[in-house]
This record gives C-alpha cells, sequence and structure tokens, in this order.
C-alpha cells in the first residue's frame, strides 16, 4: 500500500501539467469546432523557443515564460488568421488536413534545425524533492507544474467570464451569426482565441521542457495526451481537463509502477480506450 | 472533349492496365521497383479514400493495419515457414479481424474522435511491439522465406493488388451499399432515415479497406524485407496517403490513380534530399487544400465536367 503511494501522489501532480497541455486544444475545440491536429507540435516548437531563449541569455528556463508567451500567442494568431480562417466552414476535411500537414511540418522544421537529439530545460529545481514521510517524496519540479496548471486555468477562466475578449470569444461560439450582427469580427476573434490557446501550450511546452526531456517528434505523444485528457474528463470543460489529467497521469505512472517504466505510455493509451469503449462522452461530458 | 475522353475511357483505362502488365519486359529493373512502388501505394491510397471521400470515417491509423500485418507475414513465414503468399493472405485476414477487434472502441466516435482513436490503436500497438521479446523488441525482423520470390512474381502480387484495389472501390460505389455510402456522406441523418444502413455500411468499408491494406502491407514488407516497429507503426504513413488523396482529389476514384504516381515520382526525386521531403510534402498539401481543395481530378471535373470512372449511373 505504501509503495503505491508515490506513484499515485506523482500522478495527482502530474495531472496538473496535463491539464495545462490539454486546455488549449479544449478551448480551441469548444470555439471553433475545430480539433488542432498541430496542437502537440506547436506546444514542443515552445518547448524550442524556451531552449534558445534560455541558452542564448543564459538565463533559468523559468524566465524565458516572459519570451516564449508572448511569441506563442503571435504564431497562434498566424496560424489560424492565415492557414486556418481559409479554410473553415468548408466541411470537416480541409481543416483537418491543413493542421495535420503543419504539424508535419512543424516537425521536419524543428527536425532540421535542432537535430533529433533529446533536449531538455533541466535546472537544479528538477532534482530537488521535498521529504514528507520516510517513503514518501514530493518532487519539486511536479509540484510547480501543478501550481503553474492551477494558475493557467484559474486565469483563463476569469479570463472568459470577466473580460470583453472572453465574452467575444464566448459570442463568436455560441452563435456566430449574431455576433457578427452585434459588430464582432468573428474570423479576427478566432485568431486571437487560437493566440491565447497559444500561450498555454507556451507555457505547458516550457513546464514539459522542465519536466522530462524533449525531441522534434515528440509533438503528436503530446496531442495524445492532450486528446486523452479532453475525452476523459468530457469535451468543453475545464473541472473536465484537471479530473482527466489526473485519471490519465495516475493510470501511466500505475501502469509504469507495475509494468515497469516501458509500459508508462501504453498503460495511459489502454485506460483511454476502455474509457471511450465504456462512456464516449466522458466523465463529466453531456452527450 | 470531354464526352470523347469519356467514351474512350475503357481503351484509356485497358491501356494502362496493359502497360502497368508488361513492364517487366520492357521495362528496367528501375522501372519495374517504379512501377511496383506505384500500384502499392495506389492500394493504400484508394482504400484511404474509399474511407474518407465515401464513407466519412477520417482514418488517421491506417499504419496499425500495415504494421500488424507486416510483422503477422514476418512471424508466420520466419517462425512457421509458411509460403510467402499464403502468409501475405494470412497477414491480410488478421488485419481484417484487428479492423473488427477496433471497431467495437473507435464505432462509437465520430468525425475528429474517430481519427485520433484509430491513431491512439496503432500508437498502442507501437509500444506494444516495441516492448514484445516474440518480435525481437524495436531490432525489428528480417523476412526470410525459404523460397523468396523473384522480383518479378512481387510485382504481380502488386499489379493484382493495385487494380484489384480500384476494381474493388469502383464495384463497390457501383452497389447497393456505394449509393447508400454517398447518399450518407452528403447527410448522414436524412440517409439514415431513408433507410440506409449507416452502422453496417461504414464497418464494412473499414473491414474491407483493413483488409487489402494489410495485403498491400504484406507485399510491401516482402520486398523491403525488414520490419521495425517505429517505421511500421509510423504515422509517416498516413502522411504519405493524405498526400496522395489530398493532391489526387478526395472521393474521385482517379485521384489516388494520380495523386500515387505524383508521390512516388517525387519520393524519388526528394530521396536525395530525405531530412526535408516530408517537408515538402506537407507544404505541397497544405498549398493544394487551399488553393485547389478537390485536387486534381476534382478540379478537372468539375472544369470540363467528365468523369473517367465514374460511380454514378448515366
Amino acid at each position: 500500500m505504501q509503495d503505491i503511494l508515490q506513484p499515485v501522489l506523482n500522478g495527482i501532480l502530474l495531472g496538473g501539467l496535463y491539464a495545462v497541455i490539454a486546455i488549449g486544444l479544449s478551448t480551441m475545440f469548444g470555439i471553433v469546432r475545430l480539433v488542432n491536429l498541430a496542437h502537440g507540435d506547436l506546444l514542443i516548437l515552445g518547448s524550442f523557443l524556451s531552449l534558445v531563449l534560455a541558452s542564448s541569455v543564459g538565463l533559468s528556463p523559468y524566465w524565458t515564460i516572459l519570451g516564449v508567451v508572448p511569441v506563442m500567442y503571435f504564431v497562434g494568431f498566424f496560424v489560424q488568421g492565415f492557414l486556418l480562417n481559409r479554410v473553415l466552414g468548408k466541411g470537416m476535411e480541409p481543416p483537418l488536413l491543413v493542421a495535420f500537414g503543419l504539424s508535419i511540418i512543424l516537425q521536419n522544421l524543428l527536425l532540421l534545425i535542432f537535430t533529433p537529439d533529446a533536449r531538455s530545460l533541466m535546472t537544479r529545481i528538477t532534482l530537488m524533492t521535498i521529504q514528507v514521510t520516510k517513503s514518501l517524496n514530493i518532487p519539486v519540479v511536479y509540484l510547480l507544474d501543478f501550481l503553474a496548471g492551477l494558475a493557467v486555468i484559474l486565469c483563463l477562466y476569469y479570463f472568459f467570464q470577466k473580460t470583453y475578449l472572453g465574452r467575444a470569444i464566448r459570442a463568436a461560439s455560441d452563435d456566430e451569426g449574431a455576433a457578427q450582427l452585434m459588430g464582432i469580427n468573428t474570423k479576427n476573434i478566432y485568431a486571437k482565441a487560437m493566440g491565447i490557446a497559444m500561450m498555454t501550450a507556451g507555457i505547458a511546452g516550457l513546464l514539459v521542457g522542465t519536466t522530462f526531456t524533449f525531441y522534434p517528434h515528440t509533438g503528436p505523444q503530446y496531442l495524445i495526451i492532450a486528446f486523452g485528457v479532453i475525452v476523459i474528463g468530457g469535451f468543453g470543460s475545464m473541472k473536465g481537463c484537471f479530473v482527466g489529467g489526473f485519471i490519465l497521469a495516475v493510470a501511466q505512472l500505475l501502469g509504469a509502477h507495475f509494468l515497469g517504466p516501458g509500459y508508462q505510455l501504453l498503460s495511459g493509451y489502454v485506460v483511454l480506450l476502455v474509457v471511450l469503449a465504456l462512456r464516449p462522452q466522458g466523465i463529466f461530458g453531456t452527450v | 472533349m470531354g464526352e470523347l475522353i469519356y467514351r474512350s475511357r475503357w481503351y484509356f483505362l485497358g491501356l494502362l492496365v496493359l502497360v502497368l502488365a508488361t513492364a517487366p519486359m520492357w521495362g528496367s529493373d528501375y522501372v519495374v521497383l517504379f512501377c511496383l512502388l506505384f500500384c502499392l501505394y495506389l492500394a493504400l491510397s484508394q482504400m484511404w479514400n474509399l474511407l474518407i471521400g465515401y464513407s466519412g470515417l477520417l482514418s488517421l491509423g491506417q499504419q496499425a493495419f500495415i504494421g500488424f500485418s507486416g510483422y503477422t507475414v514476418a512471424v508466420v513465414t520466419n517462425y512457421y515457414g509458411v509460403y510467402i503468399w499464403v502468409s501475405v493472405l494470412i497477414g491480410g485476414v488478421l488485419s481484417g479481424l484487428l479492423a473488427l477487434f477496433m471497431s467495437l472502441f473507435i464505432f462509437r466516435m465520430r468525425g475528429v474522435y474517430f481519427g485520433i482513436g484509430t491513431w491512439i490503436f496503432a500508437e498502442a500497438l507501437l509500444l506494444w511491439f516495441g516492448q514484445w521479446e516474440y518480435v525481437k523488441y524495436a531490432t525489428g525482423l528480417f523476412i526470410q522465406p525459404r523460397h523468396p520470390p523473384s522480383i518479378t512474381a512481387l510485382y504481380y502480387g502488386a499489379l493484382v493488388i493495385g487494380v484489384g484495389a480500384v476494381v474493388l472501390v469502383y464495384g463497390i460505389l457501383r452497389s447497393k451499399i456505394g449509393l447508400g455510402l454517398m447518399a450518407m456522406r452528403d447527410d448522414e441523418i436524412v440517409s439514415n432515415t431513408m433507410g440506409v444502413e449507416v452502422f453496417r455500411s461504414k464497418l464494412f468499408c473499414f473491414l474491407i479497406a483493413a483488409l487489402v491494406t494489410g495485403l498491400t502491407a504484406g507485399v510491401l514488407y516482402t520486398y523491403q524485407v525488414f520490419i521495425q516497429p517505429y517505421k511500421a507503426f509510423a504515422i509517416d504513413w498516413t502522411v504519405k496517403l493524405v498526400f496522395i488523396v489530398v493532391i489526387g482529389g478526395i472521393g474521385t476514384i482517379e485521384g489516388p490513380i494520380v495523386g500515387a504516381f505524383i508521390y512516388v515520382l517525387l519520393s524519388q526525386w526528394l530521396a536525395e534530399y530525405i531530412s526535408v521531403s516530408l517537408l515538402i510534402l506537407g507544404a505541397i498539401a497544405i498549398a493544394v487544400i487551399l488553393v485547389a481543395p478537390k485536387g486534381i481530378m476534382g478540379t478537372i471535373q468539375e472544369r470540363l465536367g467528365f468523369e473517367i470512372l465514374s460511380p454514378r449511373r448515366r
């Protein structure tokens, strides 16, 4: 019993990180009904941006958040404004295929620039732990991930409820025609919403970089994690994002604990497929 | 012009098949290799086209069938000494069964959920095969049949599958199921009300596509000799299929023929620049979706108003 406490605790903390990874994808799906298949690769782009900034300026990776987040806003704005907006409303496949093409381009571009070597944004904090009991430690980096995840989601919640732009985005997603009549430029709003989703992806990229190693081709892995979190939690629910993150992360770490580290990802996928088979709308989702 | 081409379409297609069938007699090894790859990619992309263009199923997990069938062929030929063409058949049948098993999970999903569900399945298979001692983990297997087929024999196998895939899709679309599929693609709810068996038709197409994809992959890996999980279950397969079908034209039978030809030609040219080849393919695909979303054949059909292999009745 004692020895499963550690993976469960780590899983809960890691769940916070998974929630940040997923929140951008979930938000964009809620607004434009588009699953951005390049989400994972854009997130890894954030990790690499942070790496470049940290190594060129010589700061701690955590400070690069000040540079990465604005840059990612513009990346998102342009991706939506110049590529995805042009194929919206032309059926299901074109936006998906454009996003898929973008994912391939990003992956190979990163591969070309940064070579396939493993990278990380490790700091002193990565190795620090807080001793709770004799056999139970809290890794500080996981705790930071969890707190950052909580902060990002609370900020996003406040943004959508209280600010003009947040309300305009919700209006555009509820009824595009009516929002246009009220003087909202919906295409522009979508681009801004994507910018905001990419800001969360930038933060997620930074956190992923400080917690794990990353490669140019790890993007799809995080897309699948994000998708898993959303499917388990239910689409369009922020609470669901958190709970989905916990379930997926705990499942992965318990799988790694009992079967060996090679089974970490696999056990997450199996849990995901089981949830899909039993409750396709997710735990907090409505049909 | 259009009418003339339409009338002479059988001669045209017959000529194409004849050229392909006699390729080993007049062509160099390089030409035969080119035609072999063309036939295999034609079959793979025609099946993906059947799914996305006619059944509304966006599968991002065709590599699950490619890898699974390739491994089946490797295992039954190496470990059990089964005759190579029989093991290719076993590979096809088993990948059809895999599709049946997958459908238990993913047929509850629609649209993009379906796509990512298939993708997750392929990723799970990749991880599983990479951890599995029986197939030598991630190091991969050499496919060593006791009587290795000659390149000509493999070529005719590929030709039968390639031409067969086109005939099969044409046949399905001209049948009652095909009518239902097209109604379903245009409006699923209405067609369901009118008595189209939506679920069964989709499942039928998914199984057929898995079966043919499995057969193709069997021939492909017999030709390539070596199979390794990180290549066999890679998303790169789906990237190639997306490229072929988007360039050629989604939802046209001629599209994958043109697309597969362009893809094989391009990939030969880009073989020297392996690091940027996927980058260029991705960029071309995006450009085509933005400029001519119906692809080459779709745009020609729209402008000139003719179809070579029309699933419609005249």
